[in-house]
């Protein structure tokens, strides 16, 4: 018998090899004393385990009465006065209230619709600017951001112009050992935290209240408080970026991706193919960046392909994904850098071309702490398996390069999405009391990628019919719905249900570079001869120019003694300055469409306070419905052309006038308040655990009715 | 012979069957449930520590331990049962050799005969070969229905002793040797157990007034790492390492 037959037959052979066993154990002698390796090993793992487990419930029991006593003397505030005995908060980034309500009274999204009628539905006003991780940070700290300093994804740097990531910095460890070529890292790279103010969570964990928080932005790197937590939103890859995918492929092509993924070329050896990932920067300091190879075998006649990597080989389908995949990109001297990514066989004739994700850290064995405790990302790794923590999982930016299609795409965003429910619901049943936090962000990524068709004039689809748009924006309300549908099955009257969301979303249709108008009014000037600048303003003249803009929706003056070269003189002339760009950019209109592109433009000083006001931009740019920075402008590009159509996948967009886009707030319970904002959740919710609330905060509680009260 | 010899035998033996287990395991078992079931256990375990001040979830982990441990022995004892029987009788032929010491030239020994019927005892004669020679009177001993007689060889060989009782006449073989060899330190009438794990000769005939005829070879200590061992704990301790080993190297989940 062939062992595939002898495995198939497993359960027929199983009674008999159990009868024999229990026959020779059922006569104890000499020989049957030892029964092999096998039996060592099963006994010795089943053992240690029980005994482990034992050993800590030994512990527990003795520190029982101890710990016991202390939770109670912690917990006598939180719980003594609560209102509630849990509070649930779902997260969908980007969640439409209009959209929402438009398919509600379709008579869709049953489960949102009965929190609408027998709770509270409302708008939820969002920050200045729109985006998540000042949105998700302002929910966190119950503050604005100019007293948790998080005004962007990007900040930058007064020294050079120069962004960095304005929510975390990861750096090489400061001491290293020379030898020969190599410089050896003495130590762990430091990561360091950007966002400032408390998290919430914090606060009820000292007053005892238990709280598992998954996957909210902005929490990378996580910071130690009594719960767990898995980072979101910002956490990096492997390679230390917000997610750079490989797109390995025959076809040779001098193109580069405008960013978030490059090109390795698959060469054919003999019957197969070999190509490589590339990794992080080597540890060593030799300057070379680290690769893993892999080998491909396809077979065409099957339309898959064998890959081997390291020690792994499988085989994937055309049009399919693999696994995660363990990867080990080894550097000299024993170092190793650890991560985990998925395969997706694109083609495999004539062409050979594979994608793969970004390598993202493995959560079973964390390079970099993802979790507070560490443990955290480990136990649901062994739970469930390896899962995506990268920050940005569902690749964006492989999609808007064509390297995925629609469905590629789709498959990978509710892959990661099944994850996350998995991971949510177990924190759900780990936490019956205190609060358990969910961020979901397939709802952000598939409506900035399929908004294109919701919108019958979107650009990016002009000339697909309206007939033959897919429903994709539908079917993830749905399939969101469907998760509050199971929530509220396993929550009862004494739990709070919030579902929320950080900003709603728009059409983007028109793409404006602000850095081109600033150019054209003389507010930017470039080097002699030039007419546009290369990326990160390679060739403005900063000795000339008074106003320039980067990231998403901040627009900067040149402030003497502020940047580096800057020309404005604080106080009267920058005022000025801050006073003539908001007449001339308020209202602004598009004159191909006759659309105002513009319909706010905010001073930091009227929507913040607090200590980092200084880090903020002068200005926030409120677009108008349809429009937003354009890619060049948002990387700090100067181009010709003001406004452009936007023929990109990424098709819908929340960085506009934050006015046009609310987030939504659902709730299980009535809540009197006619304008809540995602600023108040955090006071809300420590005043239901009954905490009071510290003196800083901008948020304002609000009034939940109890359980039962209509 | 090196007095060594067993030792570097067994560790040898150890070795090999280590890594054969290990092979027998890989391509016996369900690699990746195997897996599963272990990282499950593990995250229960995880729980315990993170939520332990969730007195339900604590309780539910334990719970969930228990039913894993479960499942992870089921997963690990399929090709455990596979293996068993190969290697259980390997055991037994090993433990021959390994299990007793020979009889030294001029090292006395007893031959214990027991029979079916107490009134045999007093008729029970035994017959040695010119190399062997009985030291001492037999001593009967009616309760057991046991007659012992005290014997020494000469020198080194394997010879056959024979006992006449009620009119027949059974044999029993008897190992001298300074050197490793087989040895069976009982035979028996009956009793298919016992004698497929403590006999190595054929069995006793069933009309044979005698039930068993034992030699009591001293068993064999193994001198390893300042202690003495049993073959089989060294054999079950030096295998397990070996396996562990080569299931780390072999990248086999066990």
């Amino acid at each position: 018998m062939k062992w595939p037959q002898l495995r198939r037959n497993r359960r027929s052979l199983l009674p008999i090899l159990l009868l024999i066993l229990a026959l020779v154990l059922l006569f104890p002698q000499r020989g049957e004393a030892y029964a092999g390796p096998g039996a060592g090993f099963a006994v010795l793992s089943s053992f240690w385990t029980i005994f482990v487990a034992f050993l800590y419930s030994f512990y527990a029991l003795v520190t029982w009465p101890v710990r016991q006593l202390l939770r109670l003397f912690r917990r006598r505030k939180a719980y003594g006065q609560a209102q509630v005995k849990r509070v649930v908060i779902v997260g969908f980034d980007g969640m439409d209230p209009e959209l929402a309500s438009r398919f509600m009274s379709e008579g869709k999204l049953p489960n949102l619709a009965k929190l609408r009628d027998s709770g509270t539905f409302r708008p939820l006003r969002t920050t200045f600017p729109a985006i998540s991780p000042v949105a998700w940070s302002t929910f966190q700290t119950g503050v604005n951001p100019g007293k948790h300093n998080i005004y962007d994804f990007l900040a930058r740097d007064l020294k050079n112009y120069l962004p960095f990531l304005s929510s975390a910095q990861i750096s090489e460890p400061k001491r290293h050992l020379r030898i020969g070529k190599y410089s050896l890292p003495l130590g762990k790279p430091e990561i360091k935290g950007l966002r400032r103010g408390t998290p919430f969570w914090h606060w009820l964990g000292k007053a005892g209240v238990f709280c598992s928080v998954i996957r909210v932005p902005a929490t990378f790197p996580p910071e130690k408080f009594p719960g767990v937590l898995l980072s979101g939103m910002c956490v990096p890859d492997l390679k230390g970026s917000q997610g750079t995918f490989c797109f390995c492929t025959t076809l040779a092509s001098s193109d580069k991706f405008r960013e978030g993924g490059v090109r390795i070329p698959v060469e054919q050896n003999g019957d197969g193919f070999h190509s490589y990932i590339p990794g992080p920067e080597d540890p060593l300091g030799t300057g070379s960046e680290l690769r893993a190879e892999f080998k491909l075998r396809p077979d065409t006649k099957r339309g898959q392909a064998r890959i081997e990597i390291n020690s792994e080989t499988f085989t994937i389908k055309v049009g399919e994904y693999s696994e995660w995949i363990p990867v080990k990109f080894k550097a000299g001297m024993g170092f190793t850098a650890r991560g985990i990514c998925r395969f997706y066989l694109k083609e495999i004739s004539p062409e050979v071309e594979v994608y793969v994700t970004p390598v993202n850290i493995d959560p079973g064995r964390p390079d970099l702490p993802i979790s507070h405790p560490v443990t955290y990302s480990i136990y649901l790794a062994k739970l469930f398996g390896p899962y995506a923590t990268l920050g940005l999982a569902e690749d964006t930016w492989a999609l808007n390069e064509e390297v995925l299609d629609d469905n590629a795409f789709l498959a990978q965003c509710y892959g990661n999405h099944e994850d996350r429910e998995r991971m949510f619901f177990d924190a759900l049943e780990k936490t019956p009391q205190g609060l358990c936090a969910c961020v979901f962000d397939t709802t952000d990524r598939v409506q900035h990628m399929f908004w294109r068709y919701l919108d019958k004039d979107h650009p990016a689809v002009r000339d697909v019919p309206q007939d033959q748009k897919p429903r994709v924006i539908q079917d993830l309300y749905d399939r969101m719905d469907s998760l509050i549908g199971r929530v509220m099955q396993q929550i009862d009257d004494q739990t709070l249900l919030l579902v929320i969301s950080d900003h709603g979303f728009k059409s983007f249709n028109r793409c404006m570079n602000l850095n081109a108008w600033l150019h054209q009014n003389g507010y930017l000037v470039l080097k002699d001869g030039k007419s546009e600048s290369g990326d990160w303003f390679e060739d403005v003249d900063w000795s000339c120019t008074r106003a320039y803009t980067m990231g998403l929706n901040g627009l900067y003056m040149n402030v003497k003694g502020r940047e580096r070269e800057g020309i404005v003189e604080a106080g009267a002339e920058a005022e000025a300055l801050k006073e003539d760009l908001r007449s001339k950019l308020d209202g602004l209109v598009d004159p191909a469409s006759g659309k105002v592109g513009i319909t706010g433009m905010f001073d930091c000083d009227a929507v913040y306070a607090g200590p980092y006001v200084d880090n903020a931009p002068d200005l926030i740019v409120g677009y108008g419905e349809g429009f937003r920075a354009s890619w060049d402008s948002v990387m700090g590009k100067v181009t010709t052309a003001i406004f452009e159509d936007n023929l990109k996948a990424w098709s819908g967009d929340h960085c506009v006038d934050p006015r046009l886009v609310p987030g939504v707030l659902f709730s299980n319970r009535k809540i009197a308040i006619e304008k809540p904002a995602i600023v108040d959740v955090a006071p809300t919710v420590m005043k239901l655990f009954g905490l009071e609330l510290p003196s800083y905060f901008d948020g304002k509680p609000w009034a939940v009715a109890a359980a039962g009260d209509k | 012979m090196p007095s060594n010899t067993p030792l570097l035998l067994v560790l040898a033996i150890s070795i090999v069957i280590g890594f054969l287990m290990v092979i027998v395991f890989r391509y016996t078992s369900d690699q990746k449930a195997i897996g599963r079931a272990k990282d499950r256990l593990k995250a229960h375990l995880l729980a315990v520590r993170l939520f332990q001040d969730q007195l339900p979830v604590v309780m539910r982990a334990y719970g969930r331990i228990l039913h894993g441990t479960g499942s992870y022995l089921r997963l690990a004892f399929t090709p455990l049962l596979i293996a068993i029987l190969p290697i259980t009788f390997l055991i037994v032929q090993l433990d021959r050799y390994f299990g007793w010491l020979p009889l030294q030239p001029a090292q006395a020994f007893l031959v214990e005969a027991r029979v079916e019927d107490p009134a045999a005892l007093n008729e029970a004669s035994l017959q040695l070969p010119p190399e062997l020679s009985s030291s001492a009177p037999a001593v009967h001993v009616p309760k057991d229905k046991e007659v012992v007689w005290r014997v020494v060889a000469e020198r080194a060989g394997h010879y056959d002793i024979q006992i006449a009782a009620s009119g027949q006449t059974v044999s029993k073989q008897v190992v001298v040797t300074p050197g490793l060899a087989r040895v069976s330190p009982v035979r028996l009438k009956d009793h298919f157990w016992e004698r497929l794990f403590t006999s190595g000769e054929p069995a006793l005939a069933d009309n044979s007034p005698v039930q068993s005829i034992a030699i009591n070879y001293p068993p064999r200590e193994i001198s390893f790492a300042w202690m003495e061992w049993n073959w089989i704990v060294l054999f079950f301790v030096a295998s397990l390492v070996a396996g562990f080993i080569f299931k780390s190297v072999l990248g086999i989940q066990v």
